[in-house]
């Protein structure tokens, strides 16, 4: 049963979480963690708002097209980056931004850089978009969850 | 100076959230710009408690927690609007 209360401190709550959850990607070439815990956060934060609201009333709105789009963005970007290393150096995955066998022009590893104190390299953009098709896939498990139940509800008033 | 990876990737990470932030046609549900701001603060406090994670030495803050609510609001702002 949702009350008030919850209604009230939910949303707000799920913010905090979201907020966390980017920080935990963002560390995660550094800390523990990464893409995968951040975004696995990340969807707590929206799956806490479904659970309490609703799939109907949830502020949180994420569509199919939504959904679909930044997972295949998520997807695409690291084949990308695997990709980039492969044609540039022969080997796929190759860190561009931190060169560690100094065959790469400098130009290329300074677009790969990841501008901190560590100099990670393609580290940081492969959490930031295993991240993203993380914290989408999850959420996409509780939606279907969700819609399905209804659906079976409808089905059973029929 | 101030590392700019953090905030860029934390900015657009908030920002694909803040824009599907939409209140819902014939709810009850109302969380005026109040709740935001109140959040703001909240994060500002954390960040500043948690200091400058993961071991930067570049402010006083979390910075890629602000980039994140910052991300959140303006994404809330311009294409969450409903």
């Amino acid at each position: 049963m949702t009350t008030t209360i919850l209604k009230l401190f939910v949303f707000p709550a799920s913010l905090i979480l979201i907020c966390y959850g980017i920080l935990t990607i963002l560390g995660g070439h550094i800390t523990p963690g990464g893409g995968f815990q951040g975004g696995a956060i990340i969807a707590s934060g929206i799956i806490f708002c479904l659970i309490v609201y609703g799939l109907d009333e949830s502020p949180i709105k994420l569509s199919d097209n939504f959904m679909a789009s930044i997972e295949s963005i998520g997807a695409l970007g690291y084949i990308f980056l695997g990709l980039a290393g492969l044609f540039t150096t022969g080997f796929f995955m190759y860190n561009l931004g931190v060169d560690i066998y100094h065959i790469v022009p400098p130009y290329i590893v300074n677009i790969f850089d990841y501008p901190d104190p560590l100099h990670a390299g393609i580290i940081p953009y492969l959490n930031f978009l295993v991240g993203l098709k993380v914290l989408v896939g999850l959420s996409a498990v509780v939606i279907t969850f969700l819609e399905s139940d209804k659906l079976l509800k409808n089905m059973e008033s029929k | 100076m101030v590392y700019i990876g953090p905030l860029i990737l934390g900015f657009i990470i908030g920002f694909v959230i803040g824009i599907r932030i939409k209140p819902s046609i014939g709810s009850k549900l109302n969380f005026p710009a109040s709740v935001y701001v109140i959040l703001a603060i909240v994060i500002v406090i954390i960040a500043y408690q948690q200091g400058p994670f993961p071991w930067y030495t570049d402010s006083v803050f979390a910075n890629g927690l602000i980039s994140a609510l910052a991300g959140i609001i303006v994404g809330k702002l311009t294409f969450g609007r409903g």
